[in-house]
């Protein structure tokens, strides 16, 4: 399928000057997208709208513009013209999400309980008509709109034909997860409970299986398989993963192929939950049911995909049977079939030279990467209380040491600017409770009372080992090192720290407080943790040195340690 | 020409029922997997590793 994409003839996009990126078509679209990502998450995260509207028209309108988005892509990248941004348009949206807001608000003072009348609900959908043209229009001008609608044409009606599909499999998908005995998800359960206690037969023949309940029992233990803990959403993100990565690596993949991994893969997910059930009844039968509930539940779920993730895109990239054959200009640059092998493997060599990522990212994310994957290991293992919390200052300080040698290349020297911004953000961190006078409920105190003095001690140490060195270095080379500059170029470490854009710092800062959140709600850490971000990237941008924004983020640590320690707030860590 | 559309088509329908999956486990909270803080920890480790396995051959 090809579109005959047509040439706009704009004189302006013949023009060599240097146009910043944000200003170019492709990525105001991209902001358009991430700005009502960031509606959606706040409408139904800390805002607690109901979703009302959103709920319906989201599915279409993602499908809809990715569609047109993927295929209309290498169009939209040629597009070099500057295009202004509408701040008059821009402001009007923020003033319907405002008005959205205070209707929310009025609704729920006076007595509707949250829930929306007839009024809310008119008042809020000619809202959204008006907005969503309001921020389109902010990002790209109208005639730009028409011109490109009209030069990327019929892709409008497939992007829209695509979106209609995804409205009608909308009640399909979601009967998916029902658990009528006439729904799918009935289905899908069977088949789970059956596998199930198949394989828990081979361990525990002694376990009773009630298949009209869904449930397994023993003396000590109980588990009850309901439609969504049957793979569905394994499934569900195995889709999603799969079908985003053969996008990205289309033009190295071999259709159709590489399309046999895909049932491959949710077959693979399948399989793990399967296990990852089993693997929950033995641990809460063999007396530990908060750590099955509580960690290993949702956490190895993750750990599955993110393996079963990897595998997928490693095989496309190494299995030669779903990867495309080299074209003949490539393959023998010299014109001739089958011509010098010699050459070819010159030109493919300065190919994957010029493709991927810098080698130098293995130093600045590899540290942070083993500190997440350690989180995700020592929560499974555990219940409310983090008991293998020193594995994650151990796989920290192990992958620290072996890149030290490239890393003591940075500039860790620091200045007094350093430990002043630390303690900013400290004071910045704890203002909510300290100005509600309330602490957050937290068990971690009596937790760590129920242990031994020894133990609790090594604990605490390996806490704030952890916060104070691994924990500051680890993040500062991931957020600042890697990502602040990576936004700006390929070669990340060819930036130079005073080098970093307006643009850089602000997502940068963004991603570390979304890494801060609790909880959905938690909007109270993603903005203080934005702010934190925010002021060690400036130290660093400011000094030029990794070692202020490391030092800075140390003394926030300390500190905060200093304050759970002595106050009992162990709501903080 | 079928190799495109079948492609396009798979494409096409993975989003449409992730999608459709997305916004029944955000609009519920049913999911504890689609946890938004689990759900970032667990897509920064997997795009972050996944970068790292990208990387390109040293010059």
């Amino acid at each position: 399928m090809r579109f005959a994409l047509r040439s706009t003839g704009n004189p302006r996009s013949q023009s060599s000057a240097p146009i910043p990126f944000h200003c170019l078509l492709l990525w105001r679209l991209y902001f358009l997208a991430a700005i009502f990502a960031l509606e959606a998450v706040l409408v139904l995260g800390p805002l607690h709208i109901e979703p009302g509207f959103h709920l319906g028209v989201s599915p279409v309108a993602i499908v809809a513009f990715a569609v047109f988005l993927g295929l209309g892509h290498p169009w939209l990248k040629a597009q070099r013209e500057r295009i202004p941004f509408g701040f008059i348009f821009f402001g009007g949206y923020l003033a319907c999400v405002a008005a959205e807001i205070c209707i929310h608000a009025v609704m729920a003072l006076h007595g509707a309980g949250g829930g929306f009348s007839n009024a809310a609900v008119f008042a809020t959908t000619a809202i959204f008509f008006f907005k969503v043209p309001l921020l389109a229009l902010a990002c790209v001008p109208l005639r730009l709109w028409i011109r490109m609608i009209r030069a990327t044409s019929p892709l409008w009606f497939y992007a829209c034909a695509a979106g209609v599909v995804s409205w009608s499999l909308l009640h399909p998908s979601w009967s998916l997860w029902t658990a009528s005995s006439a729904g799918f998800g009935r289905v899908f359960q069977t088949a789970t409970f059956a596998s199930v206690q198949a394989l828990l037969r081979l361990v525990r023949p002694d376990a009773v299986a009630n298949a009209a309940a869904f449930s397994v029992e023993s003396p000590r233990y109980l588990m009850e398989i309901a439609p969504s803990c049957s793979g569905m959403e394994g499934f569900g993100l195995i889709l999603a993963f799969t079908s985003i990565w053969l996008w990205y690596s289309r033009k190295e993949c071999r259709f159709p192929h590489v399309l046999l991994l895909i049932p491959c893969g949710l077959g693979l997910i399948w399989i793990l939950n399967v296990v990852r059930l089993c693997a929950l009844f033995l641990i809460g039968d063999a007396g530990n049911p908060e750590v099955a509930d509580v960690g290993f539940h949702s956490r190895f779920g993750w750990i599955a995909f993110t393996a079963v993730a990897l595998a997928f895109s490693m095989t496309t990239q190494r299995l030669s049977w779903v990867r495309k054959a080299r074209s003949p200009v490539l393959s023998a640059p010299d014109g001739a079939p089958g011509g010098s092998s010699e050459t070819a493997m010159v030109v493919r060599e300065k190919l994957s030279q010029q493709q991927g990522e810098s080698p130098a990212i293995r130093a600045y994310l590899i540290p942070f990467l083993a500190i997440l994957a350690a989180t995700f290991v020592s929560r499974a293992a555990s219940g409310y209380f983090d008991r293998f919390y020193p594995l994650r200052f151990i796989a920290a300080a192990i992958a620290l040491w072996y890149f030290w040698p490239e890393l003591k290349k940075l500039n860790w020297r620091f200045g007094w600017i350093a430990p002043a911004a630390g303690a900013a953000v400290f004071l910045v961190w704890i203002a909510p409770a300290w100005w509600a006078h309330q602490q957050a409920a937290s068990r971690l105190g009596a937790d760590l009372a129920a242990l031994s003095p020894a133990a609790r001690w090594a604990w605490i140490g390996f806490r704030v080992a952890a916060a104070v060195v691994t924990v500051p270095i680890a993040e500062e080379l991931a957020f600042r090192g890697y990502l602040a500059r990576r936004f700006v170029s390929r070669d990340f470490d060819a930036v130079l720290f005073p080098s970093l854009t307006a643009l850089s710092i602000g997502l940068s800062s963004v991603v570390f407080g979304l890494m801060h959140m609790q909880n959905m709600e938690d909007w109270q850490h993603l903005l203080v943790g934005t702010l934190a971000g925010l002021a060690y990237v400036l130290v660093l941008r400011s000094r030029g040195r990794m070692g202020d924004a490391v030092v800075a983020h140390a003394v926030s640590n300390l500190l905060l340690a200093a304050w759970v320690l002595g106050t009992g707030d162990w709501a903080q860590w | 020409m079928t190799k495109n559309l079948l492609k396009y088509s798979f494409v096409i329908l993975s989003l449409a029922l992730s999608s459709c999956t997305a916004a029944y486990g955000m609009a519920f909270k049913r999911l504890p997997e689609v946890d938004p803080s689990l759900a970032i920890s667990g897509l920064t480790l997997l795009a972050g590793t996944l970068a790292v396995l990208r990387v390109r051959r040293k010059k």
